[in-house]
């Protein structure tokens, strides 16, 4: 843990720093590993008599130069002096930054000290060193209203990237965007994602009528198509996959899962808790396999965000790792390695074109899994009239032994 | 010695990956098994073992999560 050691070593050369009370001398310590170039940063076996000196040399020195330069143009000295004083209060307000900097542990002279460290320790680059750093949440634009956390950040610049992208691509071929009636490429990638959805619907979920399936069609529609373009928009090098946070595919997640489980008591009423008990079961197993299918029914909104979380994050991190050891293998400067460099390139590239796939495919999966989800909560198994049926007891039983498949037929008609 | 802890722990959560390579072997094997059976059907086949390969991935996925939230996060 090259890093984790690093950072407490900074910890602790800044500790040494806020002990010394004179802050001129404190920010002076920081000053002189960049004057001499030697020092090692964090070395604190300066005494206050070498700053004093120091400073004051550097005084000198900046009001000389300042009156060799500007001589020309103002001959008054006690003006050059004070120019110099300004220079020099300006470099005290520099440093202070640095300290700043090192005391947040952020900023530019936060990462110049840590290359610093690394070259003077001889350690690996500074660069990423885990691989989940490129998940990281940075706050843009911070917002705080009371407790509530409503910060502009890298992810939600990447989430209206989607979106204006999305919004765009469909406005410029549809009627008014000027869509034609013969399609150019773009208005035939938009109609293929809409035949497709529309296919995925029409197969998935059955027994409805043709107007019902439309009332869910542009619900499913746009979540596949926002978790395609978002899943597509992260293997851009450098940009940020929005889809590979827990909050984002949970969000998505259980939204759909509570409007699924509403639409299957808009739809069955109260008999949509027998979505819980599958038809022919015998009653003393009954207890156990209402708990099993309410924890099965339960996991799917868990199950569904997590799968795209998990193959995103873990996807990204893998390409991250192996593009990590081509890189090593490409900086060390032997004819060796670098011929043999090309076989981790090729499974880098490999790898990226399996991303693509899974950035596909996954937003296939969870469209269909939504569909597969939403004909469970319509039809309920198809088991519902099984405990009609059980209800109803010997009044309607001639009738249900009769007819019980007719029966089910004609139900989802009426649906 | 936590870090080592750590280490074996990652280690062990990728054993996961071995049930996931026999699923996926699975999955293929079974579409080969029916195309070589129906020919005709390979188009729509391959869709449904896309499919299949998807879902099984993301289950060898949760390893790999696992071994990654326990060697970098905790």
């Amino acid at each position: 843990m090259k890093r984790r050691f690093s950072e407490t070593n900074l910890n602790s050369s800044s500790d040494t720093f806020s002990r010394i009370p004179n802050p001129n001398t404190t920010t002076l310590t920081e000053s002189n590993p960049l004057l001499s170039g030697t020092q090692v940063a964090g070395n604190d076996t300066y005494n206050n008599h070498d700053f004093d000196e120091v400073n004051d040399y550097l005084r000198s020195e900046i009001f000389e130069n300042v009156k060799k330069t500007f001589k020309r143009n103002c001959p008054d000295e006690n003006k050059l002096l004070s120019i110099a004083e300004d220079l020099h209060n300006y470099e005290n307000d520099f440093l202070k930054e640095i300290l700043e900097d090192l005391k947040n542990k952020e900023g530019e002279h936060y990462d110049f000290a840590q290359q610093q460290l690394n070259k003077i320790l001889g350690g690996t680059p500074p660069t990423i060193t885990s691989p989940l750093d490129q998940f990281e949440i940075i706050s843009w634009i911070p917002i705080e209203i009371g407790d509530l956390y409503f910060s502009f950040t890298n992810s939600s610049l990447f989430m209206l990237l989607t979106l204006s992208l999305v919004l765009l691509l469909f406005y410029f071929v549809t009627k008014k965007g000027g869509g034609k009636l013969v399609p150019n490429a773009w208005q035939s990638l938009v109609e293929i994602l809409y035949d497709f959805v529309l296919n995925l619907v029409n197969e998935q979920i059955g027994g409805l009528s043709g107007n019902v399936k439309q009332k869910y069609f542009p619900c499913i529609s746009v979540t596949f198509t926002f978790s395609l373009f978002r899943n597509l928009q992260g293997m851009i090098p450098y940009s940020f996959t929005v889809t590979s946070h827990f909050l984002i595919t949970l969000g998505l997640s259980f939204s759909l899962f509570i409007g699924i489980t509403i639409v299957g008591f808009q739809r069955n009423g109260l008999h949509f808790l027998s979505f819980s008990l599958p038809a022919g079961v015998p009653l003393p197993l009954a207890p156990f396999l209402v708990l099993l299918e309410l924890i099965s029914y339960c996991f799917r909104a868990l199950s569904l965000g997590i799968r795209l979380f998990a193959n995103m994050m873990a996807g990204h991190s893998l390409v991250k790792i192996l593009s990590g050891f081509a890189w090593t293998m490409l900086c060390m400067n032997n004819l060796f390695y670098f011929i043999g460099d090309l076989g981790p390139l090729f499974i880098v590239l490999a790898l990226t074109g399996l991303e693509l796939g899974v950035a596909i495919s996954q937003a296939h999966v969870s469209t269909i899994s939504i569909c597969i989800y939403l004909n469970d909560a319509t039809n309920l198994h198809q088991s519902y009239l099984f405990i009609i049926e059980q209800k109803r007891g010997t009044k309607f039983t001639k009738f249900t032994r009769t007819g019980s498949k007719k029966s089910r037929e004609k139900k989802s008609i009426l649906e | 010695m936590l870090e080592g802890a750590k280490s074996m722990g990652a280690g062990a959560a990728t054993i996961a990956l071995a049930g996931a390579a026999v699923g996926i072997g699975n999955v293929f094997s079974s579409l080969i098994h029916s195309v070589a059976r129906n020919p005709s059907l390979a188009k729509q086949l391959f869709g449904y073992a896309i499919l299949g390969f998807a879902l099984t991935e993301a289950i060898a996925l949760f390893a790999l999560m696992m071994a990654f939230l326990i060697s970098f996060v905790f």
